[in-house]
């Protein structure tokens, strides 16, 4: 085997263009000007931040052993989650440590909510967690109904429930699509959102909005199902199955998906209540708990429904999950077409409420884990605080813990399949 | 002809079923918390499904970790850790909702917080979870956890000087009792003449009651006008 | 007619040569169009674009850009998915030849600023900007981008997109339509053939750094 002494090999023509290019510098007095200690990244993806670092954490993540190198996944990528920014330390292609920096879609929406009566309220949460609105505005509206010491009447939690889920399939549609984008597929996507315009014309019918619905209120909903409401939801129920089984099978079986999800991220039933994530992909990993079971709200008493688990707690059983929790969210909507009484869809409440003043916590399952309100009332139009607790905030703390070890390519996979929308996250 | 106001049905009447604030049926839970940790407990109160009390800041740690360990209790899932501020001369309160398998009801703990030195231990060793809870409340409220190994601010950029959820944070072009009014121009009627809309004088901040020697937020020295979309 | 063009690509905002600007003068109290004029106001400013008398080539080339805008994925918010749904078959944009939605701004025609932006995304978005080469255009999509929307009073919102970048066609709606937005390309199909809009067309204005300091309120 011949070797190469590199004293004596003829550089390539790159190499003697930067050579000339350091001497001519260096004529001119322009040395090279390195960085203090021994920290310099050398081909700097990601500047460390030039001030100290402010905690042992972001010690732990900013320094560099030999051979590591920091990649900014930055705020505006390909993935469609949103704006998130994933500072990810990688040695090689093996990722070694994560730091994920949020904040670049904060809206102040707490701090909005404290200057608005609470009708408006209810439209300032809708662009939170935007694939799931009606999630979005039920936690307020039961929050606010305790506080307000009142009933909405039971028609109106019917349809609720109705439009709360039919959110519930085509986020869980959207996420299945959103999956198989980034790990690389560009049907399923296309697929996905055929099946949420579908849904989405359904409850345009109903609120008048395509996607912040807006359709809440204090002690009701906003309109009653009409007769284009009820059609179109009929022409979509007799083909929801067959189009979800169509999209299903296109990913299910696909040996590339599973080779790309089966065993990556897995995530045990106690970790997942340690790092407080909820929803599909608490359930994925073993651990039965749903809102909707463990503290029934609206009318999820009188529906019939089992809490579905799934074993391992990886990509492909979180992906799973939600297939199967949208069948079962059809079932229910089969129900509750079938239960739906007649009646008023709104109490009769006054514009401006005025609750005494008390405080309310108001939890529901949203798409995405457990979405709940806590909400101080101090007796005057406005609430004194507004909190809502976002489950892709708090999911979000599971990938820096799944990530090492992977490659960098597995990232984005094992992101998607915990579904977070940034909107939730920043708030 | 004049407005006649008709006499309206309270809205509570109109509602069907029970009223809402029934007690929860909790007893069993109550008194078990009476016996692990009664003399941490105060002001326990019921709705009708959550049971609530306040603890002192200080001993968050060790209530929680009996709340959870405790195989009566079992309250093995920390739902959420809010801040709550309470005015600028009252405290803080750092408040968690847990669930467990085995009671029926929330349970709501508030931890109450100094408001001159807000600093609370951190229950990350019990959730790692709470990591981000922490980190909000921290950039949003400025409470400092102790034990902490990740404290920064997580929705504001990391120079951000305030805490914006706190209650003298005003926002800024609300009404005429900001610092910041008159900054859009829609709230000046001197400029709805567009023909003479450079003739109408900069705005200037004067400085808020509430913080008398601090500037406008975010508004730079010497600079009057924080809207920058066109040369003033 | 002879048109003095200059050659050089450095950054002079002021075309160099006697060919002299002609700048229609609409009378003497007209403070707004005097502002106008000026060159600090993001709208404004006269560099070039009445120095040149459009050929048919030019127009050919007008209309090949126009029905090929290349928009940059930069969906921040609820806009985004709509403009993914514009993007998928029911509503396909790619009618318009608005396919490939570029990951990189190097290969980005068009920027729909799709969401809320915050004061902390200011950055990274006027930085996506300052990367797309010209000819580039901006289409602020939804009430966000265009006034600051329903997040009006908020500490961390940038009131309207206009304040950090120049904006070409706004898009209002929460969120818009799909066939709203593809109603704001179409606008844009007609302001790119009749080359108005913020990209220099003979004379490289330099990096278009509008003003923009921290506080964007």
């Amino acid at each position: 085997m011949t070797t190469i002494d590199p004293e004596t090999r003829i550089p390539d023509p790159i190499e003697l263009d930067r050579m000339e290019e350091e001497r001519l510098r260096a004529a001119a007095g322009l040395l090279p000007v390195h960085a203090e200690g021994g920290e310099y990244a050398g081909f700097d993806t990601v500047g460390i931040p030039d001030r100290p670092p402010q905690t042992e954490r972001e010690r732990e993540v900013y320094t560099l052993e030999e051979g590591e190198m920091l990649v900014n996944m930055g705020p505006q990528h390909p993935s469609t989650h949103g704006v998130m920014r994933l500072v990810v330390k990688v040695r090689g292609e093996i990722v070694v440590d994560v730091d994920p920096v949020l904040g670049y879609l904060h809206r102040g929406i707490e701090k909005l909510c404290e200057n608005a009566t609470y009708t408006t309220v209810l439209t300032y949460v809708d662009p939170m967690d935007y694939l799931s609105t009606m999630h979005n505005e039920h936690a307020p509206a039961i929050a606010f109904e305790k506080l307000y010491d009142i009933r909405a009447p039971k028609r109106a939690e019917y349809i609720r429930a109705l439009v709360v889920e039919l959110n519930r399939v085509f986020s869980h549609g959207l996420m299945m699509g959103f999956l198989a984008l980034d790990i690389g597929g560009l049907t399923p996507i296309l697929y996905s959102f055929i099946n949420r315009d579908e849904v989405v014309d359904l409850l345009s019918a109903i609120s008048g909005q395509r996607m912040l619905f807006n359709f809440f209120r204090v002690g009701g909903v906003n309109f009653d199902a009409n007769d284009e409401f009820l059609s179109r939801l009929g022409t979509w129920r007799a083909n929801v199955l067959e189009n979800i089984e169509m999209n299903e099978r296109m990913i299910t079986e696909n040996e590339i998906f599973r080779g790309r999800t089966v065993g990556m991220g897995r995530l045990s039933g106690e970790d997942a209540i340690k790092l407080g994530v909820t929803g599909p992909n608490l359930r994925a990993s073993g651990v039965a708990f749903d809102v909707r079971k463990a503290h029934p709200y609206s009318i999820y008493n009188e529906l019939e429904f089992d809490v579905i688990t799934q074993d391992s707690g990886d990509s492909y059983a979180r992906y799973l999950q939600r297939i199967a929790e949208i069948k079962q969210s059809i079932h229910l909507i089969d129900q509750i077409i079938d239960k739906m009484p007649h009646g008023p869809v709104q109490a009769q409440v006054p514009g401006i409420i005025r609750p005494k003043p008390g405080r309310a916590f108001a939890a529901v399952e949203s798409p995405r884990g457990l979405y709940s309100v806590y909400a101080i009332s101090d007796g005057g139009p406005n609430p004194y605080r507004f909190r809502m607790r976002d489950p892709s905030f708090i999911s979000l703390q599971a990938v820096p813990k799944l990530m090492p070890g992977r490659l960098v390519a597995d990232t984005m996979a094992v992101m998607a399949s915990f579904d977070p929308v940034m909107g939730g996250v920043d708030k | 002809m004049g407005h006649v106001r008709r006499p309206r049905p309270a809205a509570h009447a109109l509602g069907r079923g029970r009223p809402l604030s029934a007690p929860a049926l909790a007893g069993a839970l109550i008194r078990t918390l009476n016996e692990r940790i009664g003399s941490d407990l105060r002001d326990l109160w019921t709705d009708e499904d959550t049971v609530e009390f306040t603890i002192d800041g200080a001993r968050n740690v060790n209530v929680l970790t009996t709340l959870r360990d405790d195989p009566d209790l079992d309250f093995f899932m920390l739902a959420d850790a809010a801040a709550v501020d309470y005015g600028i001369d009252a405290h803080f309160e750092v408040v968690y909702h847990l669930y467990s398998a085995k009671h029926p009801a929330w349970l709501r703990v508030r931890a109450r917080v100094d408001r001159a030195n807000p600093r609370l231990p951190s229950i990350t060793p019990l959730w790692e979870g709470a990591m981000f809870h922490e980190r909000e409340m921290y950039d949003m409220m400025g409470i400092v956890f102790e034990g902490n190994r990740d404290l920064r601010r997580i929705y504001m950029s990391p120079d951000y000087r305030s805490f914006p959820q706190r209650k003298d944070f005003v926002l800024p072009d609300d009404a005429a009792d900001s610092s910041a009014h008159g900054v859009n121009p829609l709230e000046r009627p001197e400029t709805w003449d567009l023909t003479r809309f450079n003739e109408a004088p900069a705005v200037t901040f004067p400085t808020s009651e509430l913080r008398p020697d601090a500037p406008a937020e975010g508004v730079e020295d010497g600079v009057t006008a924080a809207d920058k979309s066109r040369p003033r | 007619m002879a048109v003095d063009r200059p050659t050089t690509n450095l950054p002079q905002p002021v075309p160099t040569g006697d060919a002299p600007i002609i700048i229609p003068d609409a009378g003497g109290d007209d403070a707004l169009l005097r502002e106008f004029q000026m060159e600090e106001h993001p709208q404004g400013g006269f560099h070039g674009l009445l120095e040149v008398i459009p050929t048919k080539a030019d127009y050919v080339l007008d209309l090949i850009r126009a029905n090929s805008l290349w928009p940059l994925l930069s969906g921040l918010s609820c806009c985004a998915i709509e403009m993914m749904s514009t993007a998928t078959s029911v509503n396909d944009i790619d009618r318009f030849g608005m396919f490939p939605f570029r990951a990189s701004p190097r290969q980005a025609d068009v920027l729909i600023v799709a969401g809320t932006l915050t004061t902390k995304m200011a950055g990274p978005l006027v930085r996506l900007w300052e990367q797309m080469p010209e000819p580039k255009w901006c289409v602020a999509m939804g009430t966000c981008t265009t006034s600051g929307g329903r997040f009006k009073r908020s500490y961390s919102v940038v009131q309207g997109v206009d304040r950090v970048m120049p904006v070409d066609v706004y898009v209002p709606g929460c969120p818009p339509r799909p066939e709203g937005l593809i109603y704001g390309m179409l606008k844009l199909h007609e302001l790119v053939k009749q080359r108005r809009g913020q990209w220099g067309t003979y004379v490289d204005r330099g990096p278009q750094r509008t003003r923009w300091e921290g506080d964007v309120r």
